[in-house]
């Protein structure tokens, strides 16, 4: 593979290692990409395959062996992995070098990894600016040119919207055909582990390397024998207000001219359905998550505050090792499951995801692939200026429904508005990421992806 | 939501509330169950609720035990304190 040749040397000729770490310090002094940025010192049992000696870099709630895994959290700050994540094990049997582990909200928490407890990430085309979330650190490593590709983790978006807002690519895969197994749990019906990457050709690679039946998790599938890959003809676009911001809607505009003259029949729909994809959205996916984080009590593992009694040392630990937004899901999902309660919020949302499902099956018998934003607006501000935590949430409508009913779903590079990044998104049927790969190859002819200024050049 | 129900969730959470965020996430919580409250618009009558996004069978394997790797001495080192290969907590008794 082209793009992935100059990568292989890198690390192992002492004078390119010397140009590439100076480098990626340089850079990371600026935009904080990285939890933990470390080189092994030997390559000398590394393993043979596509990806000899390539360096990569994982989200830092993916468990890598001897790395710490800190899901960005006071808690789990000094916490170090004793296994690995199947993902990263078949990249590192590829022969693929784990070079770091980036930022992200706190377990996955956020769209912007402010809400990281460890440190502040900035977007590589603006500092002021957020890199998006939960994935940010590993999409603005990945834009900066830091490595050629990083594992992230998408629960309701937080792959394909860092991705959009630095640029890259981003891939959520059909849910289970990429093991679970050793990415901290957060909503577990939800959520995968994915790819970003600058490079189409490289994602592609690492998503086949990556997928496969685990023993180790049970929601895991392989691909079905007889899945068929349909050529891309007709793609689905939303009609109507959508309510994006100007410079989004412009990027869309311009995505779907592209497409147009591509040769693709482009089909105008609406999707009323969407507006209910966030309330039934957060309502599963807090239930989850307060189900989930009970695991952190301060006695196994993860930081523990001093008390003397043991109901006492649980709360207390809870209260020093997570942060806000953590504290408001899980208070959230608590309520929502509730006895006398659940009928009201988590068994309606979970028939209101049956009602998306059935709603995106019709819309894939008219058309191959939707095509729509990632997120409504470009990456914000930090801070009181950019985004409130709620509007962040409503934000997450175009993504959280690939997350709901399983589907595969491709953010990819639309152009550059005001100087910075749009990232457009196709969604495609269960198993079917062959048809985002195809479409997303043919628009890359008429909308390049642009390399960030100031990124590492190999 | 009163201030006692905030409290009756965080107990069943296990969550310890400082005064200075109760506030905070009280309004975080109302505005985000006010806009839970738009699910009621919709019909959801003779729909079965979706648990998982993407269910086929539940995969079993043999009832062997199977060589997991990793090493256990090094699991209880994770904890904050122990005694051999045991981890101390406070009395519960």
């Amino acid at each position: 593979m082209k793009s992935l040749e100059p990568w292989k040397n890198i690390l192992t000729d002492s004078s390119l290692q010397k140009k590439y770490i100076d480098s990626a310090k340089e850079i990371e002094e600026k935009i904080h990409s990285f939890l933990e940025f470390r080189i092994p010192e030997s390559l000398k049992n590394n393993k043979d395959g596509i990806f000899k000696n390539v360096p990569f870099a994982v989200k830092d709630n993916i468990a890598v062996k001897d790395f710490k895994c800190s899901c960005a959290s006071k808690f789990l700050q000094d916490f170090v992995s004793p296994y690995t994540a199947t993902a990263v094990q078949k990249l590192e049997d590829a022969g693929a070098i784990v070079c770091g582990k980036n930022n992200l909200d706190e377990f996955g928490m956020g769209s912007s990894c402010d809400n990281s407890a460890l440190a502040l990430s900035h977007n590589p085309w603006d500092n002021s600016r957020v890199c998006g979330g939960s994935s940010g650190g590993s999409a603005a490593s990945v834009a900066a040119g830091l490595v050629p590709f990083s594992l992230g983790s998408d629960t309701g978006g937080s792959v394909r919207q860092p991705a959009a807002f630095c640029g890259v690519y981003g891939l959520k895969p059909t849910y289970g055909t990429v093991s679970r197994f050793g990415l901290v749990a957060f909503a577990s019906s939800l959520e995968g582990i994915g790819v970003l990457s600058r490079d189409l050709e490289i994602l592609r690679a690492v998503y086949d390397s990556i997928k496969g039946q685990d023993p180790l998790d049970q929601t895991s599938v392989s691909i079905p024998e007889d899945n068929q890959i349909k050529e891309v003809k007709k793609i689905a676009c939303l009609s109507g207000d959508l309510g994006l911001d100007p410079a989004v809607e412009k990027a869309y505009n311009e995505g779907k001219e592209a497409l147009a003259k591509l040769g693709y029949e482009l089909i105008d729909c609406e999707l009323p359905i969407l507006d209910y994809v966030i309330p039934a959205y957060y309502t599963i996916a807090t239930a989850e998550a307060s189900a989930n984080l009970a695991r952190y009590n301060g006695i196994r593992y993860g930081s523990r505050a001093s008390s003397s009694t043991y109901e006492e040392m649980v709360r207390k630990s809870r209260d020093e090792g997570f942060g806000e937004e953590v504290k408001l899901r899980i208070l959230l999902g608590t309520y929502v499951l509730r006895s006398g309660f659940q009928d009201q919020y988590y068994i309606r949302a979970q028939k209101i995801r049956t009602a998306i499902a059935r709603e995106m099956d019709k819309l894939f018998q008219k058309a191959d692939l939707l095509f729509m934003p990632v997120f409504p607006t470009l990456a914000f501000h930090h801070g009181d200026s950019g985004l409130s935590s709620f509007q962040q949430k409503l934000a997450d409508r175009f993504t959280a429904t690939a997350n709901l009913c399983g589907m595969p779903a491709l953010s990819v590079p639309c152009g550059l508005q005001q100087g910075l990044p749009a990232g457009m998104q196709f969604m495609a049927p269960l198993f079917q990421e062959e048809r985002c790969f195809q479409a997303a190859e043919n628009l890359a002819k008429k909308i390049p992806v642009e390399i960030c200024p100031d990124s590492f050049r190999i | 939501m009163k201030k006692e129900e905030l409290k009756e969730i965080a107990d069943l959470a296990m969550l310890e509330l400082r005064d200075e965020e109760t506030e905070k996430l009280k309004e975080g919580i109302e505005k985000m169950l006010s806009y839970f409250e738009k699910m009621t618009e919709l019909d959801v009558d003779g729909l079965e609720p979706t648990t998982h996004a993407l269910f086929r069978k539940t995969a079993l394997r043999e009832d062997k035990a199977t060589e997991s790797g990793l090493d256990g001495s090094k699991l209880v080192s994770a904890a904050a304190e122990k005694n051999g290969n045991f981890i101390v907590i406070p009395n519960v008794l």
